[in-house]
């Protein structure tokens, strides 16, 4: 149990210790800190189901660039901005579908073929846009990424909508308890009759369309749609998750986990820049955070069997 | 007197594997541990074999006292385990895995590979099983690698081999060899001790008994002096009168019927019937298509021709999923590998394959979820803290029950069951019996593989027989064990 608390209450110290500090506290900051960590938070999300089912996702930095660079083409041929987010978000649920089905047909494991796909997304990213940025956007689309809504960041609202969302899909559905099955023993789980490849897809293209619904966000919030953003994202996603409990030979992770390990990322960073830690160091020590956070995990599961 | 365990205790978190563990073992004895599962067994020989440390209590190996630091420890002092549950390197090949650890050597870390090679081929011969030893393991049959983890403990020559189980996966032939082994080792001098759940194989093998319950050591002395009711009573702690014994139900309509089925050289012209109401054995040797043959029904191996009928309506199988939906179950002979997701909790295991209908599109229905679980905990008393206990830390018998309970709860009406009883304690099993009787007097078909004899006789209603995968045989229930062998074996000893 303590140890199952323990990235909680590494959050908890982190935010008290840097409260004393000045700079922390400020609205700007905060809010900063809110609105970087969203973008990461929403595609962790996705990967945390992924995760669950035993896989992995090493894709979704190119499919970030990928849903924001057609969500803003969408909106500089002069679609609403509704349509933009929507283009942004199927786009990323198209490319979660395929690397799914690539998967579940040609039965090829997830991180071969997310690697090769991650490959794919970003060289068309590059083909589609020339390797050129969007700029003609919509003023209105910053709100997505700038916003304030009742006092606190449009983007926080959005993330917590995404995290129920995620939350109730992984505890309230089939489709979630299925995926802890999978995740648990694929063996088991195909010879109790659950059409596996179906559900494997779905949470494929779920993880896209978070991902594509974050680079909306990225995009809003750098006002371009940049065929090179994201890169190296997936690793923070995954990082995220395994900080927050999820492990990656499947079967366990939880929403409210990957938030923390988020937030665990965001502060970190956040905390080292207003200390002028380099960020150099930064690497070093969410790297470190990394292999402790699964340490004590494997610990508890040692002492459990 | 070669090794002593005096009063061994062991604790696993706050649960006590072992209070009060108590063995001796003289040289040049076959040693019988027998208790149920969850007795401690394994826990004992895990200790003696240097993979656990002991808590409290103390253990004397020639009179030494010792407390092994790791199995390498153990096997310096000539001590070696045959684990019932396969720990081999299945990516390497049979020769490679006998002297993993302990590889030849030609210096600057070089292994020397064909030394090692032949000298694997060798032990191999001596034995004569039906092993080469460039072999993959990974492409062998859990026989085969219970053969590899033998010849593997008797590779460098020890003085206490504990066999965990050695014969629940292994043929009548191959059984037979592993005794030979035995007594081999016991002219030598060598100790023995000899976990298992099979009554029958006592007599030939043993010279005394230790018997654990619940984590204590509750009986020890020759084992010609004990009787097989009185063994019995010591391990379960009540008597259990006569063994389990079924009234046969008439059967009903045909729900499964399986026409010339065929799948390459593996089933042969399978043609059979299995009729509401009643139990149906399946006898045969290991490897003459017993498992291949559910597997087939099961819609996991694709028939090369054949047909299926349910129901009177014929029917194509070509997944898991399929069969599912056309009622069919199948109660797998490894648990742990595709029976259960052991670390999802036993509520979630249990409704796992009953989910849709618990469900309202795609979101489930958590008061139906908790109304179902607690229904088949206390129907097929699973003895569990909770539903929402993970499954591993269930005993063997209680883990075999929740997956026959998602079946029951998915509303299977024809059941496979393929080896319910391996692994799991005499008490279990009558329950397990229990349940299988409760099913067919509800109408359910079951066909059920068993290597017991003994098993088969007592629960089903009529007997088939397979042999190097075609049936070879059908015999009432009430028949006896020579009979069912003589179809199981008989043309293979006249061909060779």
């Amino acid at each position: 149990m303590i140890q199952r608390l323990l990235p909680f209450a590494t959050l908890i110290v982190l935010f008290v210790i840097l409260l004393f500090d000045q700079n922390f506290r400020s609205e700007t900051n905060l809010f900063s800190v809110i609105r970087q960590t969203a973008v990461i938070n929403i595609m962790a999300l996705g990967m945390t189901m992924v995760i669950i089912t035993a896989g992995i996702d090493l894709s979704v930095g190119s499919i970030l660039a990928m849903g924001g660079l057609l969500g803003t083409m969408a909106m500089a041929q002069g679609q609403p901005i509704l349509v933009g987010v929507l283009v942004g978000i199927l786009t990323g649920a198209l490319c979660g579908f395929v690397n799914g089905y690539l998967i579940t047909r040609l039965k090829i494991n997830a991180f071969i073929v997310t690697l090769g796909t991650l490959g794919i997304i970003r060289g068309l990213t590059l083909v589609i846009s020339n390797g050129l940025p969007v700029h003609q956007i919509p003023p209105g689309f910053s709100f997505l990424g700038e916003g304030i809504i009742l006092g606190v960041p449009f983007v926080l609202w959005v993330l917590l909508i995404c995290a129920l969302l995620v939350h109730f899909l992984l505890e309230h559905t089939k489709l979630g308890r299925y995926s802890f099955a999978i995740g648990s023993n694929p063996d088991a789980a195909f010879y109790a009759g659950i059409p596996v490849a179906f559900h494997l897809t779905c949470v494929y293209a779920i993880c896209g369309a978070l991902t594509g619904l974050a680079g909306m966000i990225e995009a809003s919030r750098l006002m371009t749609g940049q065929p090179t953003a994201g890169n190296g994202y997936e690793l923070q996603a995954i990082a995220a998750v395994v900080i927050g409990g999820g492990s990656l030979r499947g079967g366990e992770g939880s929403v409210v986990g990957t938030l923390v390990g988020a937030f665990i990322m965001g502060l970190l960073s956040n905390g080292s820049d207003l200390k002028g830690i380099s960020p150099y160091w930064q690497q070093v020590i969410i790297g470190t955070i990394i292999i402790l956070a699964v340490s004590f995990d494997e610990l508890r599961k040692r002492r459990v069997v | 007197m070669l090794l002593d365990l005096k009063s061994v205790q062991k604790r696993f978190g706050g649960v006590t594997a072992l209070r009060d563990g108590n063995l001796s073992v003289r040289e040049g004895e076959v040693h019988l541990l027998m208790g149920e599962n969850g007795a401690g067994k394994s826990t004992l020989m895990k200790i003696v074999a240097g993979m656990q440390g002991l808590d409290d209590g103390q253990m004397l190996f020639r009179g030494q006292p010792v407390n092994f630091a790791n199995p390498k420890a153990a096997a310096a002092s000539g001590i070696a385990m045959v684990h019932q549950e396969s720990l081999l390197a299945s990516h390497l090949t049979v020769g490679e895995n006998i002297f993993l650890g302990r590889e030849e050597m030609s210096g600057f870390g070089i292994v020397n590979r064909s030394a090692m090679m032949s000298r694997a081929a060798k032990l191999i011969e001596a034995h004569g099983f039906p092993l080469q030893a460039h072999w993959r393991v990974d492409r062998l049959s859990p026989a085969g690698r219970q053969l590899v983890e033998i010849c593997r403990a008797i590779a460098n020559g020890t003085s206490l081999l504990i066999f965990d189980e050695p014969t629940s996966s292994l043929s009548e032939s191959e059984t037979k060899e592993v005794f030979t082994i035995v007594k081999k080792l016991k002219e030598k001098g060598a100790g023995v001790i000899y976990i298992t759940h099979r009554l029958e194989e006592l007599r030939t093998i043993g010279d005394r008994v230790t018997v654990l319950r619940d984590g204590a050591t509750v009986h020890s002395g020759d084992l010609k002096d004990l009787s097989r009711s009185q063994l019995i009573q010591h391990m379960v702690g009540r008597d259990l009168g006569a063994l389990y014994s079924r009234q046969p139900y008439p059967a009903g309509k045909p729900l499964l019927e399986v026409k010339n089925l065929n799948r390459a050289k593996i089933l042969k012209d399978i043609n059979l019937t299995l009729r509401s109401g009643e139990i149906v054995g399946l006898a045969g040797l290991m490897g003459a298509g017993r498992t291949e043959l559910c597997r087939a029904i099961f819609g996991i191996d694709a028939a090369d021709s054949g047909e299926l009928i349910v129901d009177g309506k014929p029917v194509k199988l070509t997944s898991p999923r399929d069969a599912v939906n056309a009622g069919i179950a199948l109660i797998p002979e490894d648990r742990q590998k595709t029976g259960l997701a052991t670390q999802l909790s036993v509520g979630w295991n249990l409704t796992l394959t009953s989910l849709g209908a618990h469900s309202r599109f795609g979101i489930l229905e958590s008061a139906k979820l908790t109304a179902t679980e607690k229904k088949f905990i206390d129907r097929l008393r699973i003895k569990t803290d909770g539903p929402a206990q993970k499954s591993v830390r269930l005993s063997g018998g209680n883990q075999q029950k929740i997956v026959i309970a998602k079946w029951v709860a998915q509303g299977a009406r024809i059941f496979l069951f393929d080896e319910p009883t391996r692994g799991i304690d005499v008490g279990a099993k009558t329950e397990v019996f229990e349940v299988m009787d409760g099913l067919a007097r509800d109408g359910a078909a079951i066909l059920m593989v068993s290597s017991e004899l003994t098993e088969l006789i007592q629960v089903a209603d009529r007997i088939l027989v397979m042999r190097q995968g075609k049936l070879s045989g059908e015999l009432p229930g009430r028949t006896t064990q020579e009979e069912i062998m003589a179809l199981a074996a008989f043309e293979e000893e006249t061909q060779s």
